[in-house]
């Protein structure tokens, strides 16, 4: 292999010609076929058995995402003006393409059951807004003796009313996003006020603006990793050199998505975020052993320099790169399509980053030159004066570090107990940012802008016309309802038959119940079809009364309260079970809280799958079981510490900082490699001690050095004004922080005290 | 009398086509509208209703329900009592409808459960018929002076000679935009009819599959209504159709709805 990469040191320029012309290749298909998936539906694996059973279900009721527009009147809403505007937006809002049109549901579309000379009606509230007092006063007295309209559609102080639009599979877009906005912002007057709300919004208004922070936060992480690598490397030739592979990595992976036409998912910008602190690494190894060969020998040839670059080099960037790739492909055995592609297309990019760091930039060298070395021998004494003091500090406080090392690991995994999942999307924007706050204003107002979906599965037909059913649902209800603080309405069948046995029974509130009987239940539905539009009917139970649907609504969509909503749910399994019935559930909300839970299974599935290969594969370069051991240390002090700090911080997980213990690894691989393998070539001067020391000098150098450019430029992120982006920045820093401090002092101490490489040898 | 009315009518329009341009100066979308509201059914019918719905995933609900109606001249008169499914049984419906278009229909309900009558006020007759994809005129109650009508041509549709008439409606607030209506010469029945909704795009699609000729009046026995837009379907079809039976005035009344089949 290095005969190979020697040989092809003789052809410098058809190397960096054949790099350029992929490099080219790459980008075509990018400009082609590249294209992000923003369906998240796409992102849920099809054959879990929650996801069929929650799509199923979405057919079965039409359970769409809604997006909830508010119009607030302080003066109150039974006025012309407003129910003028709620009408307008109804239909402005029915016209549009993307929302399903016969489901628009506001004052203006909702049926009125009410009792009327003894008898049923079903009508609508109004259809020309009236003028007179009077006429106004009638549909406010309606509202309020209307339990299925009131506080649900109106406010129940009378100043906001909600028209909730629901939007049709997958067409959410910003464009229609924009249009809603523009349609809010239309409408507006002095008096009434009109709110945006409802998970489309809260999806929309996320993809819109992650992204478009991070256009504008990128470049900058780029200048200042750019800065910090010329500070470092002291050379444009050699930043150029360094920047370029990580560039090519990335451009190289998501060509080859692009070519076999994966789209981009939301996890795969994170792709050139494990590049970038990875790939940068490997150039820096090599420049950092460049220079220190070319300050012992300050007149030698390139061909001569680089040769014995390679030659300490290969062995250790390889196997760092191996070890990291096989690291990546562990996250294959997750159920998450994207999670499976981001892992190998990262495998993809570390490989190319591995062999553009052994061909191109020793080509690059050869074809450009030499970094010049500026007369600083004096700062080459004084950086190894400090290494080797810094080494041998470690080596003789190694109980101090070890026990300060053993405080924070205990204090970390009782962090990791605090660490808690959550698939909210609400919470990731800022606190007093509109869109968390018009949420709060809804919920101030009404049950809830999250839905979750219990959907009660009977194998008989007819069964939810069975009293005895209908009454325990109403039960379940009420207990969630009741006992939650979090869930704030709920809404089903159940509902409609208490209003209509009470309209029924000339308005008394005793009749406020599940009627008696299966035949007067059955006649009851049949009386409400006849009387109305059914198809309100078909939200809330199927075709055949085998199957119903209760939409509960909260007040948050973070996993805690989608957490509690179920466990209380599922407290009334067994009593379902004795009538026949099960119990699923299905939603948006639920999907994304089953989903967040996957990718976690699937991450921390892959981080111990990781650590075992690593630990083999360490062994095996190092034919040495318990240096495999050793090495894996940092990637566990790593993994444990960032997991401790997040549920300390209140940081928690989702797909994305699950995804960050990815870092982790390839890092704490990178690392532990690098270190290891100079302990290993310089302990044959015989000594421990300066073993530890030249070890510290050479590879300790690099690691500070690769940890210092990619803290520098992932803390930009934490000016970004989107807190998603904040967490990344922080928490790779972090995760770059500790495999760094970890190598250099816990893996080293280790290394000390087994006595690797020492133990045929007489001790000095 | 009315079977040689309508040969007569018949005659008339075999001349007045083979005149070609002189036809269409003759006959009206309106008329062409009216004649089909006009058309004789007789004056009392009984028969059997099943009425199948069909949602989009293609299941499937029937009912049976037997019918009555009677014209009495101002007001026509129906009855309806459900035969199945078993928990409706029983359960019945009566309606009134006046000539008069300033007076809304009479309605009332019977459910045996809570052995009450209650009278339903239905808005208008957009409203749907029975949870079907009829609405009340649909099921031929609307009344052409209440559109604008216009013969758009003469084409044939499976073989059958018809008119096609646009009818737009005159308030401006109906759930229709506008509806295509096929109408087979000479019977006056409208075998084919597109409904579009108010922004202009196809809704229903209502087929007549069937139509009988029983005691000379042309009755249909069997109509489908497709929602395009919903992709529901409901199917009606009539089976054993008396026609003039004289169906005693009695029959219409609340006792009857209360005593059952």
């Amino acid at each position: 292999m290095e005969k190979l990469l020697n040989k092809l040191l003789k052809i410098p320029y058809v190397i960096l010609g054949v790099v350029l012309i992929i490099t080219v290749l790459f980008i075509f298909p990018i400009k082609k076929n590249a294209r992000m998936e923003t369906n998240l539906d796409k992102y849920m694996p099809q054959n879990h058995p929650a996801f069929i059973y929650s799509n199923k279900a979405e057919k079965w009721f039409n359970i769409k995402d809604g997006i909830i527009i508010a119009v607030e009147n302080k003066n109150g809403i039974f006025n012309y003006k407003t129910l003028t505007i709620v009408k307008k937006l109804t239909k402005e809002l029915q016209r549009l393409p993307q929302i399903s049109k016969e489901e628009v549901t506001s004052l203006y579309t909702a049926d009125n059951i009410v009792g009327s000379e003894g008898g049923l009606d079903v009508k609508a509230f109004y259809k020309r807004v009236p003028k007179s007092k009077e006429k106004l006063e009638e549909i406010k007295k309606r509202v309020e003796s209307n339990d299925m309209i009131f506080s649900r559609l109106v406010s129940s102080d009378e100043t906001v009313t909600v028209v909730i639009a629901p939007v049709i599979d997958s067409v959410f877009s910003q464009e229609l996003y924009r249009k809603i906005l523009t349609l809010a912002k239309k409408y507006q007057t002095p008096e009434n006020k009109l709110y945006v709300a409802g998970r489309p919004i809260v999806e929309g208004t996320m993809a819109l603006l992650g992204p478009a922070d991070m256009k504008k936060m990128v470049p900058i992480v780029l200048l200042v990793i750019t800065i910090a690598l010329y500070l470092t490397l002291r050379s444009v030739k050699s930043t150029i050199l360094t920047l370029l592979v990580v560039l090519l990595s990335t451009i190289w992976a998501f060509g080859l998505m692009a070519l076999v036409n994966i789209p981009v998912y939301a996890v795969s910008t994170m792709i050139p975020v494990m590049l970038i602190s990875i790939g940068v690494a490997y150039g820096i190894h090599l420049y950092s052993h460049l220079h220190l060969y070319q300050l012992e020998h300050p007149n030698a040839e390139k061909t001569e320099a680089v040769k014995d670059m390679l030659k300490s080099m290969f062995s250790p960037v390889s196997m760092a790169a191996i070890t990291t790739i096989v690291g990546f492909l562990s996250l294959l055995t997750s159920q998450v399509y994207p999670i499976k592609y981001f892992g190998v297309f990262t495998a993809f990019g570390v490989f190319v980053a591995m062999i553009l760091s052994l061909v191109f930039i020793p080509a690059g060298i050869i074809a450009f030159g030499l970094p010049k070395i500026k007369k600083r021998t004096a700062e080459k004494g004084s950086n190894d004066k400090f290494a080797y003091s810094f080494a041998k500090q470690v080596i003789e406080k190694k109980n101090v570090t070890i026990s300060i090392t053993v405080l924070v690991v205990i204090l970390a995994v009782i962090g990791v107990t605090k660490v808690w999942i959550n698939s909210s999307f609400l919470d990731k924007f800022e606190k007093d940012s509109d869109i968390v706050k018009t949420d709060r204003f809804i919920n101030e107002h009404f049950g809830g802008t999250s839905t979750l979906n219990v959907i009660l599965d009977s194998k008989e037909k007819g069964a939810f016309k069975n009293p005895e059913i209908l009454r325990l649902v109403d039960k379940m209800q009420r207990t969630v309802v009741g006992d939650l603080k979090v869930v704030g309405n709920s809404f089903s069948l159940a509902d409609y038959l208490k209003r209509m046995n009470k309209v029924m029974h000339a308005d008394k509130d005793e009749f406020d119940r599940i009627p008696e009987s299966r035949e007067l239940i059955a006649q009851y539905l049949l009386l409400y079809e006849m009387s109305g539009y059914p198809d309100n009917l078909w939200k809330v139970v199927d075709y055949n009364y085998s199957k119903a649907n209760v939409t509960f609504q909260l007040k948050s969509d973070n996993s805690k309260a989608i957490d509690a909503a179920l466990n209380e749910i599922n407290s009334f399994k067994d009593d379902f079970k004795k009538l026949g019935v099960t119990i699923n559930f299905a939603g948006s909300g639920y999907k994304a809280y089953v989903f967040t839970d996957l990718i976690l299974q699937g991450q921390i599935l892959s981080l111990v799958m990781s650590l075992f290969i690593v630990i083999i594969l360490l062994a095996l370069m190092f034919k040495n079981l318990l240096i495999g051991l050793i090495g894996s240390v940092p990637i566990v002090l790593t993994a444990v510490i960032t997991f401790g700090i997040m549920g300390w911080s209140g940081i928690p997980l989702n797909s994305t900082t699950a995804l960050l213990s990815s870092i982790a690894i390839g890092i704490g691989i990178d690392y532990a490699v690098h270190f290891i393998e100079q302990y290993r070539v310089n302990s044959a001067c015989g000594n421990k001690l300066l073993t530890a020391q030249k070890a510290m000098a050479h590879s300790g150098r690099a690691i500070f050095y690769n940890a210092i450019i990619v803290i520098a430029g992932f803390l930009v992120l934490l000016f970004s004004v989107f807190p998603p982006n904040r967490e990344l920045g922080f928490l790779v820093s972090l995760n770059m922080f500790i495999s760094f401090a970890g190598t250099l002092t816990v893996l080293l101490i280790l290394l000390y005290k087994a006595n690797i490489y020492f133990k045929n040898k007489k001790e000095n | 009398m009315k079977t040689i009315k309508i040969t007569l009518l018949l005659l008339g329009f075999v001349m007045l086509t083979a005149s070609g341009t002189f036809a269409q100066k003759k006959i009206t979308g309106l008329q062409i509208m009216e004649n089909v509201y006009n058309r004789p059914t007789g004056n009392d019918m009984t028969a059997e209703l099943t009425m199948t719905l069909i949602n989009s995933s293609g299941q499937k609900r029937v009912r049976k329900i037997q019918q009555y109606i009677r014209d009495f001249g101002k007001v026509e008169k129906k009855i309806m009592f459900f035969v199945s499914p078993a928990d409706v049984k029983n359960t019945s419906f009566m309606n009134w409808s006046y000539d008069d278009p300033n007076k809304d229909d009479d309605q009332w309900i019977y459910l045996p459960a809570l052995k009450k009558i209650k009278r339903i006020s239905s808005d208008n007759k957009s409203d749907y018929f029975m949870g079907s994809d009829f609405t009340y005129d649909d099921l031929g109650d609307r009344k052409p002076s209440a559109d604008n009508h216009k013969l758009l041509r003469e084409e044939k549709v499976n073989g059958v000679d018809c008119y096609v008439v646009e009818s737009t409606p005159k308030d401006p607030d109906y759930m229709y935009s506008k509806t295509i209506t096929w109408v087979i010469k000479g019977k006056w029945i409208g075998l084919k009819k597109e409904f579009y909704d108010e922004d202009g795009e196809l809704f229903k699609i209502l087929n007549v599959k069937n139509y009988e000729n029983i005691k000379g009046y042309w009755i249909i026995t069997h109509v489908e209504m497709n929602n395009i837009q919903k992709n529901h379907k409901t199917i009606m079809e009539l089976s054993n159709v008396k026609i003039n039976t004289g169906i005693p005035s009695s029959k219409f009344t609340q006792r009857m709805m209360m005593r059952g089949l």
